[in-house]
């Protein structure tokens, strides 16, 4: 099992990485047929069967926060973002409007829709290793590909959003 | 694309009989399954522990030895206001006091368990006595009537009809849904603690946006297609559930109220929609009037709770109990101005529980003494204003003397369930309470 932290540290690992081409390519070396990915000796999911136990709240926010800022939450925002999340009855509301906020604070690092459509095949995959801690399948490649290329409205900024609102992404 | 935008006003159209009461074959006085005295009603909690001395009583300073009394709650009740010894500016009243428009039962009893805040909440909006002393983060044990209503309604009413926004955190998000095995979250109230919205941790939704349907659809089209390649759901997070369309309408209106708040567009019950003199109490009440102008909801309860400053400030207490009179005042003329809410409301205040006849040890910068509420007689003396058009509340009536209660804390949940028809069908014996039919028409 994959713990909290060691969730995180991939994370972090992971867009320190990501911010070298060349290292990232290295790193992919180690990749057979989307199997076991290691950076820095953390695991990735094999496939998302694997995930079976639901984050907490605290889990999902902070988990969030470090995938999409690439550091931990700092401790004046945790605070502040329990009490939003106590403040509003309906969770899946409440969840949703930070991930908004997230998305929109202009600090997260998304590829410009641009950069999206030059390359859909790298920017799904890219996705899907920073929400799911996993390579797509064909399948799943084949879907979201057709999305994109159907859809000049979808943005990389949706996208991230129906990721992080997914059920795999809840779960670990 | 994405952007921030007013939402537009979409009240919820309510379409239903009225029907008055009549006698059943068994004798009762109610109205019969699914007829409505009216559609809506606001329940406020007119919180944090008040004493019928400088309530109804209108005794101001009178048990201070100073010979001065007079009406605090000008907006509530008939009487004229103290002519000396003020200790703060007193505001014009909004209305006509509202015993003209209602019943006042002046004599109410919280007749056991503790006279804590929490526990004074849940014998209010759950209709039973409870023996719970703490401020316990848990839901309460019995159905709420946000419970009652959402299921025994006919049909079954969604959580947007029903609304629960709190003054203070604490416990007090827990009180929009019971533990009760046959009752629970699926059938609980939306909940909302506004002051949150609007201070530090509001700022975390600074930078979120309003997005328009078709994004919101892009955005379900991707996660469905995600979804639909995983095993596991994760729709069981703990709480109420709105629909996804209403739930949409919840965020919008969220991320509204704060641009409101922010470009100070927003109504607010204080003099001249003036700012600088909110108090925690109108911030609630001021954005409870937007939940109930934007949602127009069946069911609705509001607190206070700065009353409690009575502990070791008199002075700010009975400033607290003038500016609370106001915000009801101010909500009671804003819903009659309604194209929804007008002639087809019903407004229930009653306080949680009362505060002690002796006072502590405290005195304030006036030199006045404090009150605890630690459950003596007085402090279980409470009232409750019913307050409707006269077709369906009876108006200028008062019942109950000190020694004499005409009512108890429990009844305003019955009387809640009577209003909106669902009274009948509330399991025997759930409430031990009694419809207040004096009330009404």
């Amino acid at each position: 099992m994959i713990s909290k932290t060691n969730i995180l540290l991939f994370f972090i690992a992971l867009f320190t990485f990501s911010a070298c081409k060349k290292e990232t390519s290295v790193t992919k070396q180690t990749v057979v047929d989307n199997y076991i990915y290691g950076v820095n000796g953390e695991n990735l999911y094999q496939s998302n069967v694997e995930k079976n136990k639901q984050k907490t709240a605290e889990q999902y926010i902070s988990i969030l926060y470090a995938n999409l800022f690439q550091n931990s939450v700092p401790q004046e925002d945790l605070i502040e973002l329990a009490e939003l999340r106590v403040s509003i009855g309906d969770k899946q509301a409440a969840d949703e409007l930070i991930l908004n906020n997230f998305v929109n604070s202009g600090n997260v690092t998304i590829p410009s829709d641009s950069e999206m459509r030059a390359d859909i095949d790298k920017f799904i995959e890219e996705t899907y290793l920073r929400f799911f801690l996993r390579k797509p399948n064909a399948y799943e490649t084949f879907e979201l590909k057709k999305e994109i290329e159907d859809d000049a409205d979808l943005t990389p900024e949706l996208i991230y959003q129906a990721f992080a609102l997914s059920n795999e992404y809840k779960f670990y | 694309m994405k952007r921030r935008k007013f939402i537009k006003k979409a009240a919820l159209t309510t379409a239903s009989t009225i029907a008055a009461p009549y006698i059943l074959p068994a004798g009762r006085l109610f109205a019969p399954t699914g007829a409505r005295v009216a559609n809506h009603v606001v329940f406020m909690l007119f919180a944090g522990g008040i004493r019928q001395q400088e309530s109804v009583d209108q005794q101001y300073l009178a048990n201070q030895g100073l010979p001065t009394e007079g009406n605090l709650m000008l907006n509530m009740l008939e009487g004229a206001p103290p002519s000396n010894n003020l200790l703060f500016n007193l505001w014009s009243p909004v209305n006509q006091p509202l015993t003209q428009s209602g019943t006042l039962f002046k004599e109410v009893e919280y007749e056991s368990g503790p006279t804590g805040h929490y526990n004074g909440h849940t014998v209010a909006m759950t209709g039973n006595y409870t023996a719970t002393g703490l401020n316990l983060n848990i839901n309460p044990e019995y159905p709420t009537v946000f419970e009652y209503y959402r299921k025994h309604s006919d049909p079954a009413k969604s959580a947007i009809n029903a609304w629960w926004i709190s003054e203070g955190l604490g416990p007090y998000p827990s009180l929009n849904y019971s533990r009760d095995s046959n009752y629970g979250a699926q059938y609980g109230a939306n909940y909302l603690r506004p002051a949150s919205l609007f201070g530090d941790a509001g700022t975390q939704l600074a930078n979120a946006i309003t997005y328009q349907p078709d994004d919101v659809q892009r955005i379900n089209r991707v996660k469905d297609l995600l979804d639909k390649n995983f095993h596991n759901t994760a729709e069981d997070l703990p709480g109420i559930h709105n629909t996804p369309e209403n739930r949409e309408a919840i965020k919008n209106f969220i991320l509204d109220l704060q641009d409101q708040g922010q470009n100070g567009s927003l109504e607010v019950a204080t003099p001249g929609n003036n700012y600088n003199l909110l108090t925690g109490d109108l911030i609630n009440i001021s954005a409870a009037w937007q939940v109930l102008d934007e949602f127009s909801p069946e069911l609705t309860v509001i607190n206070s709770i700065n009353l409690d400053v009575c502990h070791d400030n008199f002075s700010a207490y009975l400033d607290f109990l003038h500016r609370a009179d106001y915000g009801i005042g101010w909500l009671w003329n804003k819903i009659q101005n309604h194209p929804t809410l007008a002639n087809d409301t019903i407004l229930i205040c009653m306080p949680e529980h009362g505060r002690n006849l002796d006072s502590n040890n405290l005195t304030d910068q006036n030199g006045l003494r404090a009150y605890d509420h630690t459950g003596d007689t007085n402090s279980r003396r409470v009232f409750t204003l019913v307050v409707g058009p006269p077709d369906k509340v009876k108006q200028g009536q008062v019942f109950g003397m000190q020694g004499n209660p005409a009512a108890e804390s429990i009844d305003v949940i019955p009387t809640i369930a009577h209003i909106l028809g669902f009274y009948e069908d509330i399991p025997f014996n759930s409430l031990p309470g009694r419809v207040l039919t004096e009330a009404f028409v």
